[in-house]
C-alpha cells in the first residue's frame, strides 16, 4: 500500500467535508440573516393597530393593515373552496379512474409544470381573462388566480396520498360490490385524509404569500372593502406598495406585514407537518 | 322482508332487490367519474387555455413588431416601440448567477446532510430548510430591498469596483456607481430564494442512491468523498440535472424577489453593479399603467415568452426526474 | 353425497400481461360445500379464486378466458355487472382490511350499497352478520369504536361479518387464517364449519392440516395446473396423482 497516496486520499476527504460544511454554514447563515433582520424590525411593529386599523395614507403614521389582512383572508378563503375540491377530484381522477392512461400522464405532467410556472403569468392569464372581460380589477378575480395556484398543489398531494392507500382496502370494499365512486368517497378519501389536508394547508401557506398573482388582478384598495366586484387589499400586495414608498411609516408597516406573512406561512407548515406525520404513524 | 338477528333466516338477498340497487349505484358511479374527469379535463384546459390567451393578447405586439421585438431592446412607451431583449437578457443572466452561486451551495448542503451530518442533527436541519423553501419570495425582496442593498452599497460594492478596477474583463462587470441594486443583487437574493429548494430536491436524490451501492463503496475503502464523487452523484445525476433544472424554473419566473432590487432599467450594460430589469419585475412594475393596447400587449408577448420558455426548461426538469423515479423503482409509485 | 355445483369453472385460462398463470382449469364447486384450494405459493390458486368475483379486473393487464357458471350463468361475459357478482360472491382476504371506520359503520358499509333499511332493520341486520361471524360478544358495547382498534383475530372475523351482511350466495377465503395466531385460527375455522350450512365457501390455504379440517373438496394446484381435485377424504386418503401424494406427505412446497 502506498502510504503517500492513502494520506492524500484522506487530505482530500477532509478539505471535501470542510467544503460541504463550509457551504451548509454559509447557506444557513443567509437564510438566519434574513429571518432575524425580519423578527428585529417587525416585531416592535406587530400590535393591536396593525390588525384593526386601515391602511394609512402616506406617510404612514399610526396605521395597520386590518383592511389588507381582511382582504387577504377573503380572497384565500374562496381560492381555496374553488381550488381545492377541483384539486381533488382531478387528483383522484388520476388516481382512481386514470392511472395509467396516456392522458392521466398528460395531466400529471403539466400539472407539475403548473406547480412551478410562473406565477406572475398566471396573473396576466387571470387579468385577459376576467379583468379584461368585466373591465375593473376585482377581489374575485384575485381569488380566481390564486385557486389556479392551489389547484396543482392540491392535486399532486391527493393523487400522491390515494396512491398510497394500499389496494388491499381496494379490493375489500370492491369485493363487496361496491362501485369505484363508493370506494373512494366512503375509504380511500377516509384513509388518506390526514394528508389531503396537509396538502391543502401547505396551499393555504403557499397563497398567503403570493404578490405577483394578485397585482393586476386584485389590484389593491386603501380602504376597508369585502366587495369581490371592486379591488381588494391584500397584506403582499400592500407590502410590495409600501416597500417601495419612500415614507418610513409605510417602510415599517411593511416589515410588520411581512412578519405576519411569514409566520403564518410557517405556521401553516409547520401544522401541515404534524398532521402529515400523525397519519403515517397510524 | 322479515329480518331477525335469528340464526336460522336463509341470509339470502332478492336478486332482484340488489339489481334495484345496482341500477342507482351505477348512477352515482357514473356521475362521479364524469366529475372527476371534468375536473381532470379543467386542469388541462386552464394550461391550454393560458398558452392560448396570452397569446391572444401578445398578438397584436408579435405582430406589429416581428422579430424584432426579441431582438432589439428598445423600450419606448411614448412612441410605442418595444423590444423584450433587455428584458430577456436580465431574465437570463440573473437567474445564470443565481444558478451559479446557489448550486454548488445547495449540492454542498445535501452532500453534508446525506453524508457528514450527525444523526440527530438530521432532521432538524433537513425541516428547518424544507420550511425556509416555503418562505414567500416577497420576504426576501423586502430583506433585499431594506438590508442588504444599502449594506451591500456602503461595503463590498466600493471594494470590489476598487480591486477589478485594473482588471481587463472584470473592470467592465464590476464597474459604475455603488447603487446597492442592480443586477448582481438581484441574482444574489434568487440565489438565496432558491438555495433551499435546491437543497431540497438534491437531497432528495442523493436519498434514492441504494444504500447497499454506498455500502458496496465503504468496503471497497473508499471514503465518502470518493463515494459520493463516483457513486453517488454518478447515479443521481439525472436527479441533480432536474432538481436544478426546477429551481432554474423558479429563477426564471420569480418576480418578488427580483423586482425591489434589479432597478428597473431598460438597458443592457456589461456591468453587473448596473440596474436591469427581467421580464417578471418589467410585468410587475408596468403592466398596471401600461396605457395603450400595444404597451399592454407587449408586456402580454413578454409574459408569453416568459411562459414558454419555463415551460421548456420545467419540462426539461420533469423528464430528467421521471427518468431517476424510473431507476429507482417508483420513487412515486 | 347429492351435490349440485354452485359454480363451475371450465377451461379457465389466465393471463398477467403476456404470461399464463392458469392452464385450463375445470372444475366444480359445490353448494354449501368447503372446497379447498392448495399447493405451494405460486400454483395459481390465489389467481384462481380471484377470478370468481373478478376482483382481478381492478388492474390493467390481467385477462381471463374461459367460462365460470354461477347458476348456470357465465360470469365471465362482459354482460355480467361486476358489482352485482362481487355483491353475491364475497371476498375475505388474507390480510384484515377494516375500513377506517367504526365497527357498526364498517358492517353498515355493505347493507347500505344494495338496500334501503330503517335505522332498526340496520340495527338488526349488522347483530346479525356480527353473530353470524362470532364477533358480537366481544364488540357489542364498543359497536362505536374504530375498526382498527380489534385485535388481528377480531377484525378478521370482522371482514367475515362485514361479507355475511350483503348476504351473498358464496364466501371466498383467500388464506384468511394466515396473518393470525392460532387461537384466532381456531376460531376462523370453527366458523367456516358454521357458515358452510348456508353458504358455498371455497378457501385458499397453503396449509394442509386446515385443508383438512376445513373442506369437503379439495383441489390441488401446481405451476397453473389443476393436478387433483376430489373430495377431502380422498384426496388426503387415497391421493390418485403422485404428486398429490408428494405434497400431502410433506415432500415439496
Amino acid at each position: 500500500m502506498n502510504r503517500a497516496r492513502y494520506e492524500r486520499r484522506k487530505l482530500n476527504n477532509t478539505i471535501f467535508l470542510l467544503t460541504s460544511l463550509l457551504a451548509t454554514a454559509f447557506g444557513l447563515s443567509w437564510l438566519l440573516a434574513i429571518l432575524g433582520n425580519l423578527l428585529i424590525s417587525g416585531i416592535t411593529h406587530i400590535n393591536l393597530d396593525l390588525f384593526t386599523k386601515m391602511t394609512p395614507p402616506p406617510p404612514g403614521e399610526g396605521g395597520g393593515l386590518a383592511n389588507a389582512i381582511v382582504g387577504s383572508l377573503i380572497m384565500s378563503a374562496i381560492a381555496v373552496a374553488i381550488g381545492t375540491p377541483v384539486g381533488i377530484l382531478a387528483g383522484t381522477w388520476l388516481a382512481e379512474y386514470g392511472r395509467y392512461s396516456r392522458f392521466a400522464q398528460v395531466v400529471r405532467s403539466l400539472n407539475d409544470i403548473l406547480l412551478s410556472a410562473p406565477s406572475i403569468v398566471i396573473g396576466l392569464f387571470v387579468y385577459e381573462l376576467i379583468v379584461a372581460t368585466t373591465h375593473h380589477f376585482s377581489g374575485f378575480a384575485g381569488a380566481c388566480a390564486l385557486a389556479f395556484i392551489v389547484i396543482p398543489i392540491v392535486l399532486r398531494q391527493t393523487e400522491t396520498m390515494l396512491l398510497l392507500v394500499p389496494n388491499s382496502l381496494r379490493e375489500a370494499t370492491s369485493a363487496l360490490g361496491a362501485p369505484t365512486a363508493f370506494i373512494v368517497q366512503r375509504v380511500i378519501w377516509r384513509s388518506a385524509r390526514a394528508g389531503i389536508i396537509t396538502g391543502v394547508l401547505l396551499a393555504i401557506a403557499r397563497i398567503s404569500g403570493e404578490t405577483a398573482p394578485l397585482l393586476f388582478t386584485a389590484l389593491n384598495n386603501a380602504f376597508w372593502s369585502t366587495d369581490l366586484n371592486a379591488p381588494m387589499a391584500s397584506v403582499p400586495v400592500v407590502i410590495f406598495q409600501m416597500a417601495v414608498s419612500p415614507y418610513k411609516g409605510w417602510h415599517e408597516l411593511a416589515w410588520a406585514g411581512a412578519l405576519l406573512i411569514t409566520a403564518t406561512v410557517l405556521l401553516l407548515s409547520v401544522i401541515a407537518r404534524i398532521i402529515g406525520s400523525e397519519d403515517k404513524h397510524r | 322482508m322479515n329480518d331477525s338477528p335469528s340464526r336460522a333466516a336463509p341470509p339470502r338477498l332478492e336478486t332482484a332487490v340488489k339489481a334495484a340497487g345496482a341500477r342507482r349505484l351505477e348512477r352515482s358511479n357514473t356521475l362521479f367519474r364524469q366529475l372527476t374527469f371534468g375536473s381532470a379535463l379543467l386542469v388541462l384546459a386552464i394550461f391550454v387555455g393560458m398558452f392560448c390567451v396570452l397569446l391572444y393578447g401578445a398578438w397584436p405586439a408579435l405582430h406589429t413588431f416581428g422579430v424584432s421585438f426579441f431582438t432589439k431592446s428598445v423600450w419606448n412607451p411614448v412612441t410605442e416601440k418595444f423590444g423584450i431583449l433587455a428584458l430577456v437578457y436580465g431574465t437570463l443572466v440573473t437567474s445564470a448567477l443565481a444558478m451559479l452561486m446557489a448550486l454548488p451551495v445547495g449540492v454542498g448542503i445535501a452532500v453534508f446532510l446525506t453524508e457528514f451530518c450527525p444523526r440527530p442533527l438530521r432532521r432538524p436541519i433537513g425541516i428547518s430548510i424544507e420550511l425556509l423553501a416555503g418562505i414567500p419570495s416577497i420576504i426576501y425582496g423586502v430583506w433585499g430591498l431594506f438590508v442588504f442593498a444599502p449594506f451591500f452599497q456602503r461595503t463590498a460594492q466600493p471594494f470590489l469596483v476598487d480591486v477589478f478596477a485594473d482588471a481587463p474583463v472584470l473592470s467592465s462587470l464590476f464597474a459604475g456607481p455603488p447603487y446597492g441594486i442592480g443586477l448582481f443583487t438581484a441574482s444574489l437574493i434568487l440565489a438565496i430564494m432558491i438555495l433551499p429548494l435546491i437543497t431540497a430536491v438534491t437531497r432528495d436524490v442523493f436519498d434514492t442512491a441504494p444504500s447497499v451501492l454506498k455500502e458496496a463503496a465503504y468496503g471497497l475503502g473508499c471514503m465518502t468523498r470518493e463515494t459520493v464523487w463516483k457513486v453517488v452523484i454518478p447515479y443521481a445525476r439525472a436527479g441533480v440535472f432536474g432538481g436544478a433544472m426546477l429551481a432554474l424554473g423558479r429563477a426564471l419566473g420569480e418576480t418578488m424577489a427580483v423586482t425591489f432590487v434589479i432597478g428597473n432599467a431598460h438597458r443592457i450594460k456589461a456591468s453587473l453593479f448596473a440596474p436591469a430589469t427581467t421580464i417578471s419585475a418589467a410585468i410587475a412594475n408596468e403592466f398596471t399603467e401600461a396605457v395603450g393596447d400595444l404597451y399592454k400587449s407587449s408586456l402580454l408577448a413578454a409574459g408569453f415568452f416568459l411562459l414558454f420558455i419555463t415551460f421548456v426548461v420545467l419540462a426539461l426538469a420533469q423528464l430528467m426526474l421521471v427518468q431517476l423515479e424510473k431507476r429507482a423503482g417508483g420513487m412515486r409509485v | 353425497m347429492t351435490d349440485n355445483p354452485k359454480i363451475s369453472i371450465r377451461d379457465l385460462e389466465f393471463y398477467y400481461g403476456k404470461s399464463r398463470a392458469l392452464h385450463g382449469i375445470t372444475m366444480p364447486l359445490h353448494e354449501r360445500k368447503v372446497t379447498a384450494f392448495m399447493g405451494p405459493s405460486g400454483c395459481g390458486k390465489s389467481t384462481l379464486l380471484r377470478v370468481l368475483n373478478r376482483i382481478y379486473q381492478l388492474y390493467p393487464n390481467q385477462r381471463a378466458v374461459g367460462e365460470v357458471l354461477l347458476d348456470g350463468q357465465d360470469i365471465l361475459s362482459p354482460a355480467q355487472d361486476v358489482n352485482l357478482l362481487r355483491a353475491s360472491v364475497g371476498m375475505v382476504f388474507q390480510k384484515p382490511t377494516p375500513f377506517p371506520m367504526t365497527i357498526f359503520e364498517n358492517v353498515a358499509f355493505g347493507i347500505r350499497l344494495y338496500e334501503k333499511l330503517s335505522k332498526a332493520q340496520l340495527r338488526d341486520r349488522v347483530e346479525d352478520a356480527l353473530r353470524r361471524a362470532a364477533l358480537w360478544d366481544e364488540v357489542k358495547d364498543k359497536l362505536h369504536m374504530s375498526g382498527l382498534a380489534l385485535s388481528g383475530g377480531q377484525q378478521q372475523r370482522l371482514c367475515i361479518a362485514r361479507t355475511i351482511a350483503t348476504r351473498p350466495e358464496v364466501i371466498l377465503l383467500d388464506e384468511p387464517a394466515s396473518a393470525l395466531d392460532p387461537i384466532s385460527t381456531g376460531k376462523i375455522e370453527e366458523l367456516i364449519h358454521e357458515l358452510k350450512a348456508e353458504y358455498t365457501i371455497a378457501i385458499v390455504t397453503h396449509n394442509l392440516q386446515q385443508a383438512h379440517r376445513v373442506s369437503d373438496y379439495t383441489a390441488f394446484m401446481y405451476l397453473g395446473d389443476l393436478v387433483e381435485f376430489g373430495t377431502t377424504e380422498q384426496m388426503f386418503g387415497d391421493p390418485k396423482d403422485p404428486k398429490t401424494k408428494e405434497y400431502i406427505s410433506g415432500h415439496f412446497g
